[in-house]
């Protein structure tokens, strides 16, 4: 989040790529670094472990909208 | 004095302390409900404004006057907060990545080690027999008292703010003074350049402890290389953070029996830590059957737990006898231990408090 935030203050595209348990601490984080807007994109939890097929599909599933995100066409946190 | 916290009413101190519950303000455990009346005797030992800003903790800033609400909640006495107010300005040095340590998964926090005439003055602060266990007010309520700034300053709580996994419980409380009068090595914070007779907190962010046994003989010409060797073991254990990642500052307490043998052999605390960061390594062989983050590319080589001196801090505490600790690091390599004077004048008797 720290990471996006700091893209973000820069005038870059930026999201936030987290899953499902850190949404809270995503949440208080963008807040504790004043950027409480950052885009954040939410993957299942957990990601790390779950194998190599399984990643793949996550981030196919992932893609579109985090590219969504990046340019601009998605509001805010995309669930 | 001008305190600005916001005012909170309740008929009586049990329904405050259930108050303090609901609210998460607390550890889990009960808290000294911090009065106004109470929070300006824990200042009265300190002469700081109460508004002075001491560092950042995630979203929240540390001033002196909400350390001293939250050292009033710990249980402590105000010649503790001394202490509590270094520890919180070391936890806030960007080296110590406090913000890091507050939202990894690793259940580590910080250790605070105080050296020098603050160990009695601020104190008494235990180095010896059970230091890092119960029974002792000042390490107790120190330790607390920073815990408890990590959580209603820098938002720590169990899943949202603070993401460990586990936990441990070495992250309600973790404060010991070193035995430099048990020790065989000038004191630890002599090392930060510190003079002997000036006080300091050293701050590392761990793991728990982990205990080290190794029963010397006096007769052994080895002893002293059995200790390291033991010790540089439990450096590399195969679940530690230091073997699995391979970086993250260590802890290791030497009990004052086994600092003795290791000096007798003329080692320094240099020397001793130099030897540790060597013996620390694995096998690559060992290594592929037991962590898939590190490269092996040498069958014949291997992993190093630390990167170098600097990711060891040594010190003596503890009864003397077979028991030393190591605790393990983590965050990646990316927390650094951290110092601060203790500056304290108890020139008078201190009002507000009974005598401890």
């Amino acid at each position: 989040m720290r990471d996006g935030a700091i893209f973000a203050k820069a005038g870059l595209p930026a999201v936030a790529i987290v899953t499902e348990a850190f949404v809270e601490l995503a949440a208080f984080t963008a807040q504790a670094v004043g950027m409480p807007a950052v885009p954040r994109y939410v993957l299942p939890h957990p990601c790390s472990g779950t194998g190599d097929e399984n990643l793949a599909r996550v981030a196919r599933e992932a893609a579109p909208g985090i590219i969504a995100l990046l340019e601009g066409r998605v509001e805010g946190r995309k669930p | 004095m001008n305190l600005s916290a916001t005012r909170h009413q309740a008929p009586d101190e049990a329904t405050a302390l259930e108050l303090f519950h609901l609210r998460e303000w607390t550890d889990g455990l009960p808290v000294v409900i911090p009065t106004e009346e109470r929070v300006e005797a824990m200042l009265a030992g300190v002469e700081l404004d109460p508004d002075i800003i001491l560092g950042e903790i995630g979203p929240g800033q540390a001033t002196v006057e909400k350390v001293a609400i939250n050292a009033v909640m710990a249980g402590c006495r105000p010649e503790h907060l001394p202490v509590v107010l270094a520890a919180v300005r070391a936890v806030t040095d960007p080296e110590f990545d406090i913000d890091n340590m507050q939202s990894t998964t690793h259940g580590m926090g910080p250790v605070i080690i105080v050296n020098g005439p603050a160990r009695d003055v601020c104190g008494p602060i235990a180095s010896g027999w059970g230091a890092l266990g119960p029974g002792h007010r000042a390490n107790a309520s120190i330790g607390r008292a920073l815990r408890l700034c990590l959580m209603n300053i820098g938002g720590a709580r169990p899943g949202h703010g603070d993401m460990a996994a586990l936990g441990q419980p070495g992250k309600f409380t973790c404060c010991l003074a070193e035995d430099e009068e048990g020790s065989p090595f000038p004191p630890q914070h002599t090392s930060f350049g510190y003079d002997a007779d000036q006080s300091a907190v050293t701050l590392v962010g761990v793991d728990a402890p982990h205990s080290v046994m190794m029963q010397t003989n006096d007769d052994d010409p080895e002893a002293h290389e059995r200790i390291l060797r033991v010790v540089a073991g439990a450096i590399a254990i195969p679940g530690a953070n230091n073997t699995q990642i391979g970086n993250g500052p260590v802890i290791v307490v030497l009990n004052p029996v086994h600092a003795g043998v290791l000096a007798s052999a003329g080692l320094t605390r240099e020397d001793v830590i130099e030897r540790l960061v060597k013996l620390a390594v694995t096998p690559n062989s060992t290594m592929r059957g037991w962590a898939t983050k590190r490269a092996f590319r040498d069958e014949d080589a291997y992993l190093p737990a630390l990167r170098g001196p600097e990711d060891l801090v040594l010190i003596v505490a503890g009864g003397g006898g077979m028991y030393s600790a190591v605790f393990s690091g983590g965050l990646a390599g990316s927390t650094h231990p951290v110092h601060a004077p203790i500056h304290f004048d108890f020139s008078c008797e201190l009002p507000g408090f009974p005598p401890a």
